[in-house]
């Protein structure tokens, strides 16, 4: 990679953050540049642009969740990789839908943080166990429909098996357990609200072939296609 | 929980008692007091058989009216309507009487005034009043009817002084009896919500304290050592103990949670002698989980504990909702294989060895 992504981090417990620090120094790669750390988010909004790629982002800043300012973020440009003590499948999903790239819970930090920003700034989905632990849990009824291979696969990772391992005993290659879980992601990025970091990690899974057009069409809003169709009596490209 | 019951009922057994005393008041006024009256003057009357009639009537009012308060408090309507035909009835009787000697021969006022007390007792005080009031109007109307004199009006105010006085004071009595009853039974009620919050509060606290003396013991003590520089974090050994503490941590905030069903608790038990020897235990649930028969969480405990006892450093049990039952697994570092044990009750057991890391999961499907 020519530059490193450059990151933010949000944090109200300075411990928090200088551990993040470290694990973002000790990448071997040094794949990762902190640029800026902040106890809260007002200076980040004031400022012209973003600052950096991504920002990983304590839910719960001062006592108070802040999962409701994410729009406002991934408006402004960034990408959200939430890290919170809090693993709630309830609280991880509200999170996804708001628009943030990942979910990574404190237990999970050191194994998956930093891959979970570098994945962010490629626009490219990243699954933790606990977001596959909220999918799983998820019996909301607008959900999206999984297939068997992509449930099955999520399982296997929130059980706790490496990649590799979902692969043996699905008998598919490591790549292969990705594609299920990456798409069973993108799929979640097709409903709901709508955010352009969505948008973008849906664009970069079509691009990548992670999943086709065709799988998410049916869950996009009506409302939506009708308005993008062209008037059969308008103007043909 | 217990308590409550009684003192629930406390008040409404002291109000059905206080009815019934009422209930034997008025029949035995109505049987010995107006009948014997009734018999003793019979042949004053100018109609014996008219007044009997009227007292048949009156005793039919008063065994409704009984039946009535002691279903409890009656409605207006039903209520009224005996108390109206014993008023009617008495009214009937007192001008068929002989003029100028209604006053000495009349056995109904009384009666007809118990009867109203009776029947309106557990209504508002005024309804007791309106209908007394009625019936002493109904009774002087008579008399001025039969052409009021001054000695009939002594006479009458003699008789309202005492049965009507008599009626009235007993209404408020009983009034104010309930009235007792029923702040003795709130007192009784609050007296009984504060104890059970006082025992509530003490489970909590006893929980705590266990947690609290959990921690003592282990965590505590290792934190005291970090913090004073004699355990090392460079160690591996003193990494491995606090990933055990940590562990613990997360188990104790997970015993808080709301969790159907006790396979999660008995997961934990079996987890303990592990943690124990210093193997870091990881639990989670993904879903609402259903309820497992005994004899299968017997078998999924089992299969936790021969994972358990030779995982080496660590462990991750999950338990998931699948389309017809339950998925619990186990992923730790044991090295080799592990012997299950045998399947049953609706249990299907699986593992897969990957180099050192073992998977095995135990299914339970609902039949």
């Amino acid at each position: 990679m020519e530059h490193p992504v450059t990151v933010v981090i949000i944090e109200d417990h300075p411990v928090v953050t200088e551990g993040v620090a470290s694990w973002i120094r000790s990448d071997p790669g040094q794949r990762v540049r902190l640029v800026h750390t902040a106890p809260g988010l007002t200076g980040l909004r004031a400022g012209p642009g973003p600052q950096a790629d991504v920002i990983i982002l304590d839910l719960e800043l001062s006592g108070e969740m802040v999962t409701s300012q994410i729009p406002d973020l991934v408006a402004a440009g960034y990408r959200v990789v939430a890290f919170s003590g809090h693993s709630d499948p309830a609280i991880v999903m509200e999170t996804l839908d708001n628009g943030a790239h990942a979910y990574v819970s404190k237990e999970e930090g050191r194994d998956h943080l930093v891959e979970a920003v570098l994945a962010a700034a490629t626009d490219r989905p990243y699954v933790t166990r606990s977001q596959a632990r909220a999918i799983l849990a998820d019996q909301h009824p607008a959900r999206p429909a999984l297939s068997e291979q992509e449930r099955q696969a999520l399982l296997l990772w929130f059980q706790g098996m490496s990649k590799a391992s979902v692969g043996l005993r699905m008998s598919i290659s490591e790549n292969t357990v990705r594609q299920y879980i990456s798409r069973a992601r993108a799929k979640y990025a097709a409903t709901g609200r709508t955010a352009p970091s969505k948008d973008a990690l849906l664009a970069r899974a079509i691009e990548d072939g992670v999943i086709k057009p065709g799988e998410i069409l049916p869950y996009r809003s009506f409302a939506r296609t009708a308005a993008d169709r062209p008037s059969p009596g308008g103007p043909g490209r | 929980m217990t308590a409550v019951q009684p003192v629930a009922m406390l008040s409404d057994r002291y109000q059905r008692a206080f009815t019934i005393a009422v209930v034997f008041l008025v029949a035995g006024w109505h049987l010995a007091g107006a009948g014997g009256q009734l018999l003793h003057d019979r042949s004053a009357y100018g109609s014996f058989a008219f007044q009997g009639a009227m007292w048949l009537v009156m005793a039919l009012a008063i065994a409704a009216g009984s039946v009535l308060v002691l279903r409890g408090a009656p409605a207006w309507r039903p209520a009224w309507t005996v108390a109206v035909i014993a008023l009617a009835a008495s009214t009937a009787a007192a001008a068929a009487s002989p003029a100028g000697q209604m006053l000495a021969v009349n056995w109904a006022w009384g009666s007809a005034g118990w009867m109203g007390v009776l029947v309106l007792l557990r209504r508002r005080f005024a309804e007791i009043a309106l209908f007394l009031a009625c019936e002493t109007l109904a009774t002087l109307g008579v008399l001025a009817w039969d052409g009021l004199n001054r000695s009939d009006l002594a006479g009458f105010l003699a008789v309202l002084a005492w049965s009507t006085g008599a009626q009235v004071a007993v209404a408020a009595g009983v009034k104010a009896l309930d009235g007792a009853a029923g702040q003795a039974a709130d007192a009784a009620r609050s007296e009984h919500a504060a104890r059970e919050r006082a025992a509530t509060a003490e489970i909590i606290r006893a929980a705590r304290h266990t947690r609290w003396l959990a921690l003592q013991e282990s965590a505590v003590p290792l934190v005291a050592e970090l913090a004073a520089g004699t355990a090392d974090p460079g160690d591996a050994r003193v990494r491995v103990r606090c990933a055990v503490q940590a562990a613990r941590l997360r188990r104790l905030l997970a015993e808080g949670d709301e969790v159907p069903g006790s396979l999660l608790h008995e997961l934990h038990a079996s987890a303990d002698v592990a943690e124990r020897r210093g193997v870091a235990i990881e639990i989670e649930t993904a879903g609402p989980l259903p309820q497992v028969p005994g004899p299968a969480r017997r078998i999924i405990t089992d299969a936790a504990i021969a994972v358990l006892t030779v995982a080496l450093s660590q462990a991750r049990i999950t338990l998931v909702a699948v389309a017809a039952g339950i998925a619990v697994s186990f992923v730790a570092d044991t090295g080799a294989g592990v012997r299950m044990p045998a399947v049953g009750e609706g249990v299907a057991i699986e593992q897969q060895q990957d180099g050192s890391m073992l998977w095995a999961e135990a299914r339970w499907n609902i039949r």
